[in-house]
């Protein structure tokens, strides 16, 4: 049997060359974003001040008849710099607190975690350059719907955790943008490479992935799909798609998503409708936001200890009620279906949007 | 095969950007001005015109008009972008809308037109 061994020289040639290579990439690269800089037009006339904004909100669960009691509160950064940068942040303070055995009142421990911290680099109207840990842009509901006063149902759809990585983020750079591609639709995009990272709660997986979208403004709606490569473990490949319609004669928001993976497939569907149309107690009624979501989930190859372990259907109706621009009421009554057991999911609590300036917030 | 991944990394990002800037290049030498730079070319035109009155008038209730029509557009967009993920909030002052459109042009993908006109109509 012969041995082959590595040729030395072959090898420092191979460094060498790909060193070379590397270069001039950085070089294009860096000669292509400052060329970008330079042709772009100043975005806006206003100076942007920075802000702290985010969500909070206390939340009651009734899982399978025990009693969580959930205090959250998300704050966002926002600090502009000059007219094309920004860096973002988003951290989130959470406790699920439960009554224990033996002992009275509700105990838990306080999460904290860095769901993002990213630098955004809008190089022109086509393209943002973003580079940090980033929320993964796989499907819609992790990027767009997760926050607590964005969501319409306070539980999470059973498909989340597929394709997002270990804590919902991504570690490395992303190239996104919209754009309008036609008079009658825009484009969205979104490519992004992801390192992997260990160290807890900012931990995330080796993957690279990309989502696109198209928009239809005169009909409201917006499809689009998602794709990813795992570049460890089984090296699968995961795909979604999304939808967003909003009907133009009614108060009616659709909104939906499949995934398929290795490690389950499924997806979810969820109708919201404002009461606004309707012709008594207006005031009341225009606050007023009725919502269902219908999901499923389908075991995959391969096991995952976010995902169910066996197959389960799950139907959700909710009722919301806007005190407020940024207040509202919200509560929910689900019921969850598979061979483990079935069991319902009670939920009540108040979510609160908050948007403080940190500087002088007038005109410039 | 790192190697091959970081070197697949950098030259999908140099043909985005090269591509992009060659784009854009293209699009700024052939795009016809846009309504804002209209609007402020009329209002603009109004001021030497201000000695003939009937034509000074002519002018204000072009701007005016313009103005209207873009504040209409502005809503549309603002409704039909940001109702898409949550409830579309009331207005915030001048310097909070601009840091809050950048960051929604990021998150939401919003188009630079689109942004534009949201941050005029959240600002005016």
């Amino acid at each position: 049997m012969p041995i082959t061994t590595a040729n030395p020289q072959a090898t420092r040639s191979t460094g060498t060359a790909f060193a070379r290579i590397l270069a001039i990439s950085l070089l294009l690269l860096t000669s292509s974003v400052s060329c970008l800089a330079a042709q772009s037009q100043s975005l806006d006339d206003v100076k942007p001040v920075p802000l702290l904004t985010g969500g909070a909100g206390f939340i009651t669960f009734f899982d399978a008849g025990e009693p969580h009691l959930v205090p959250l509160v998300s704050p966002v950064v926002l600090l502009p710099i000059g007219q094309r940068w920004l860096f973002e942040a988003r951290g989130t303070f959470e406790s699920d607190m439960v009554q224990l055995p033996g002992r009275s009142g509700f105990h838990g421990e306080i999460e904290k975690a860095v769901d993002y911290a990213q630098l955004d680099f809008i190089a022109n109207p086509y393209l943002t350059v973003t580079v940090g840990r980033f929320l993964t842009p796989f499907g819609i509901y992790n990027e767009r719907l997760y926050p607590i006063w964005i969501r319409n149902l306070q539980t999470d759809p059973l498909i989340l955790p597929i394709s997002i990585g270990p804590s919902n983020a991504s570690t490395g750079a992303m190239l996104r943008g919209g754009f309008k591609a036609h008079p009658q639709f825009n484009i969205n995009y979104a490519v992004y490479f992801s390192a992997l990272s260990t160290t807890t709660t900012v931990d995330s997986a080796r993957f690279a992935g990309g989502r696109a979208g198209v928009f239809v403004p005169k009909a409201r709606l917006e499809i689009g799909g998602s794709f990813q490569h795992l570049l460890q473990d089984e090296r699968s490949n995961s795909f979604g798609f999304h939808a967003f319609w909003q009907p133009n004669a009614l108060p009616l928001d659709i909104r939906g998503e499949y995934i398929h993976s290795k490690r389950g497939s499924g997806y979810w569907i969820e109708p919201a409708y404002r009461l606004s149309q309707l012709p008594f107690w207006q005031s009341a009624m225009r606050r007023t936001q009725i919502v269902a979501r219908l999901q499923q989930f389908y075991v995959g190859d391969l096991p995952d200890y976010n995902l169910p372990s066996v197959n389960t259907r799950q139907f959700e109706f909710g009722l919301n009620y806007y005190f407020i621009d940024g207040m509202r009421a919200v509560s929910s009554y689900g019921r969850q279906f598979s061979a483990d057991g079935n069991s319902n999911v009670w939920t009540v609590g108040l979510t609160y949007r908050f948007v403080i300036p940190l500087g002088h917030a007038g005109s410039d | 095969m790192r190697r091959h991944y970081i070197l697949a990394v950098m030259a999908t990002l140099t043909v985005v950007c090269v591509f992009s800037a060659i784009a854009q290049e293209r699009s700024s030498s052939t795009a016809p001005p846009s309504a804002t730079t209209a609007a402020s070319a009329t209002a603009q035109s109004a001021a030497p015109a201000a000695t003939h009155s009937s034509e000074s008038a002519t002018a204000a209730s072009d701007a005016a008009a313009i103005e209207r029509s873009l504040r209409l557009e502005g809503e549309k967009r603002f409704r039909a972008n940001c109702g898409r993920c949550h409830m579309p909030p009331h207005k915030f002052p001048p310097r909070v809308m601009a840091a809050a459109i950048r960051h929604m042009r990021v998150r939401a993908t919003i188009t630079d037109e689109d942004m534009r006109l949201i941050l005029r109509y959240m600002t005016q």
